[in-house]
């Protein structure tokens, strides 16, 4: 055979390969007029099962009818992969949302974020704190829209029936273990309470109530977490709390655990209020009476101010939008933070991080929200601290973390050796 | 004269036009898959090698760092843990899946009764959902309440392992899983390869005299020479880039005692962002595949020699 036969084919192959891969690079923008009708896209996920998006597209089409708002759906699972995708493709939508902060930096970082630092500084008092950590540098790259604390939810009735005080508003983690002891026994409990197998359920509450706990994070000095750890371990092997090896090992959810009433109180985040109505009304969870409190706190200096973990929702705008279309996009994030906005958020059980007292009204007028004071006081008086704090080593003392939080959770390290190994592997991949 | 135009017209076409059009022929069948190959694994692989000398991060520029990424690859204590417990999965999942396949494959190629039900069986994992697999297992290994530990309790093991929960046995799990989930496969290689050898060969060895482990030994084996061969090689490159079967049931934990290559570069490339380094341990990856194969066939052709 000759060679010159057989490279001639190859090298048409070549050229097509590169031919179709060219092809599918290019993806035509479309443009719009300043003065004419506009229509933004928007990323979202889930759209079915998330109504958000939908609801606040349509609620803000109605107030700007030059602005026409599509929705380009994601799956949740992949959402940053596939945005990290589109974005470098340059064929990302022209707003999307920043689904969890530890991918923040990555965007920003990144230069795919336009600066909205003249919406966030007209945004409400009550959303203030929510925009900081989207705040690089004195400017503003994301407006949160909506923002989940970490609440108590607990079950009255199983409350009543095991003849224990429900919770105040007044709660320390000891409150809360003594609580969880005594509920333990109750008539059909698993435990007192459900600790869910994610990091987020010890160390979120770790890095936001400890004194300098986003600083030693940042750091690599993770033994600040100890505590946290010493008394999750505590509740379950007291028998207080669901197993972790359990949890793992059986796949439980938080929804059956607290939903078909295993446990009598779960920490969980307020997303589960929406989730929580919506499983009651359709049967995947049994009806009882139940309410949120404050998450229990370190001691008693911030009772009055409780202060919980939880991450704002924010979006931003993709730095590669058609500049005609920036001011309608601004706009869009100014009325999603807004009262109008949060309230419309609000109606279908979310929680916004505009927390203004109208906003309150909407949240506690929808049907099978709990209606009682604390439950009230809880939503309107708290300070959340994000999960993380946000830099670009984030994603990366993530997976060390999640690796300490198994060791430990699973009982197959001791706390104080995995924290120490987590440090001696955040200098081996970050550096000191 | 006439004569001669009649055979000018019969005469073949001219050897070159004859291979040019087999060759056209050929390349439409191949074009279809080849272009697929190209476009989805051949041009991100060839971009892969570029990339693992560079900091790409997915957005703006990758800057050339030369062996950068190499040195750090050197000092990550978490790259070495990963390829510890991945040369761990292979180095035990391979020699196990191996003789269970074979073992599975002479037991059903007898005439037994209802030996086909049995076939079916064994290929069943193969071809069932991995999530769902995982889901099932770990609830069989769930170390209070599974049915696992229970039976071994009622057999008077005082103190069973942790199996997923704990660092020591997370990876004898996995393996069991693994191979369990094999197994059928190269059963059904391995009886392939049974239907290849003479029947008279086990005849002749049976009239000299040989006993059934001689005829295993001196008859089976050699003509299942090329099978072997051939499952060696494939279940070795599949023990060392496994890695759904680690992410539906420890996702490499509890701690690292179970992180594999393939998620590490999972973890480092879409989880942190960093595929220029996620770039350069698959190349490791890619070149420890390369090198054991290359050995396999070294191996092989000095018995065959």
């Amino acid at each position: 055979m000759d060679h010159s036969s057989r490279s001639r084919p190859t090298r048409f192959a070549a050229l097509l390969a590169v031919a179709a891969l060219t092809a599918t690079g290019c993806s035509s923008g479309d443009s719009a007029d300043a003065d004419g009708p506009v229509t933004l896209t928007v990323a979202g996920w889930s759209i079915a099962t998330t109504p958000e998006f939908k609801l606040l597209a349509e609620s803000f089409e109605k107030t700007n009818p030059d602005v026409t708002v599509e929705i380009k759906e994601y799956d949740a699972a992949n959402y940053d992969t596939q945005m990290t995708a589109d974005l470098s493709a340059g064929s990302a939508p022209d707003l999307y949302p920043i689904k969890c902060l530890c991918t923040f930096s990555t965007y920003q970082g990144g230069g795919q974020l336009l600066d909205v630092s003249d919406v966030a500084e007209g945004l409400d008092e009550t959303v203030k704190t929510a925009v900081e950590p989207y705040t690089v540098d004195g400017a503003s790259y994301a407006i949160p829209y909506r923002e989940d604390g970490w609440y108590l939810f607990y079950n009255k009735d199983m409350f009543e029936q095991a003849k224990a005080e429900l919770p105040n508003g007044q709660w320390t983690w000891d409150n809360f273990a003594q609580a969880a002891q005594q509920l333990s026994t109750a008539d059909g409990a698993d435990a007192g309470t459900y600790n869910h197998v994610w990091p987020s359920a010890v160390q979120g509450f770790a890095n936001a109530q400890s004194a300098n706990g986003y600083q030693d994070f940042l750091a690599g000095n993770f033994a600040f977490m100890e505590p946290f750890y010493q008394r999750a371990l505590a509740l379950q092997e007291s028998g207080a709390a669901v197993d972790y090896n359990t949890a793992t090992t059986n796949s439980l959810t938080y929804q059956s655990e607290f939903g078909t009433q295993k446990v009598p109180m779960m920490l969980m985040g307020s997303w589960y209020i929406g989730t929580l109505i919506a499983q009651q009304e359709s049967g995947d969870a049994e009806k009882f009476e139940w309410g949120f409190a404050p998450a229990p706190q370190v001691d008693t200096s911030t009772l009055d101010a409780p202060v919980t973990f939880g991450g704002p929702t924010g979006m931003g705008i993709n730095a590669g939008i058609d500049e005609n279309k920036v001011a309608a996009a601004k706009e869009f994030l100014t009325y999603i933070s807004g009262a109008e906005g949060a309230s419309t958020l609000a109606e279908i059980g979310i929680t916004p991080a505009n927390t203004s007292e109208t906003v309150a009204e909407s949240l506690f007028s929808v049907e099978g929200v709990p209606t009682d004071e604390l439950s009230r006081s809880t939503f309107t008086n708290h300070v959340i601290r994000p999960e993380v704090p946000v830099s670009e080593n984030t994603a990366t003392i993530n997976t060390i973390l999640t690796d300490a939080h198994t060791a430990i959770m699973s009982g197959s390290s001791d706390v104080t050796g995995a924290l120490e190994k987590a440090k001696q592997e955040f200098g081996n991949q970050i550096g000191n | 004269m006439a004569l001669t135009k009649e055979l000018r017209a019969a005469r073949p076409p001219r050897p070159g036009a004859l291979r040019r059009r087999n060759t056209l022929i050929g390349l439409s069948f191949v074009l279809p898959n080849f272009i697929g190959f190209a476009v989805l694994t051949l041009v991100p692989v060839l971009a892969l090698f570029y990339l693992s000398f560079t900091d790409w991060n997915v957005f703006g520029r990758a800057n050339w760092t030369g062996t950068a990424n190499l040195e750090r690859l050197l000092n990550d204590s978490s790259f070495w843990t990963a390829l510890r417990n991945t040369l761990y999965y292979t180095g035990v999942h391979v020699p196990v899946t191996m003789a269970l396949s074979l073992a599975l494959a002479l037991l059903l190629n007898t005439r037994l009764r209802g030996v086909r039900f049995f076939r079916t069986a064994a290929f069943f994992p193969y071809v069932t959902s991995i999530v769902a697999v995982a889901a099932v297992w770990n609830m069989m290994f769930s170390p209070d309440s599974g049915p696992i530990n229970q039976l071994l309790a009622a057999a008077g093991i005082a103190d069973p392992p942790g199996w997923t929960t704990s660092t020591d046995w997370s990876m004898p799990s996995v393996i069991i899983v693994g191979v369990w989930r094999d197994l059928g496969f190269y059963m059904l290689l391995f009886l392939a390869g049974l239907q290849t050898i003479p029947r008279e060969l086990y005849e002749a060895a049976t009239i000299d005299g040989a006993g059934a482990w001689q005829r295993f030994r001196h008859v089976t084996l050699p003509g299942l020479r090329p099978t072997t061969f051939f499952i060696s090689v494939i279940c070795t490159i599949g023990s060392l880039k496994v890695f759904d079967l680690i992410l539906v049931m420890t996702q490499g934990g509890p701690g690292q005692s179970t992180l594999v290559l393939s998620q590490y570069i999972y973890q480092k490339g879409f989880v942190q962002n960093q595929f220029g380094y996620a770039s350069s341990i698959s190349v490791v990856l890619f070149l420890i595949c390369v090198s054991v194969t290359l050995v396999q066939f070294l191996v092989n052709r000095r018995r065959n020699a």
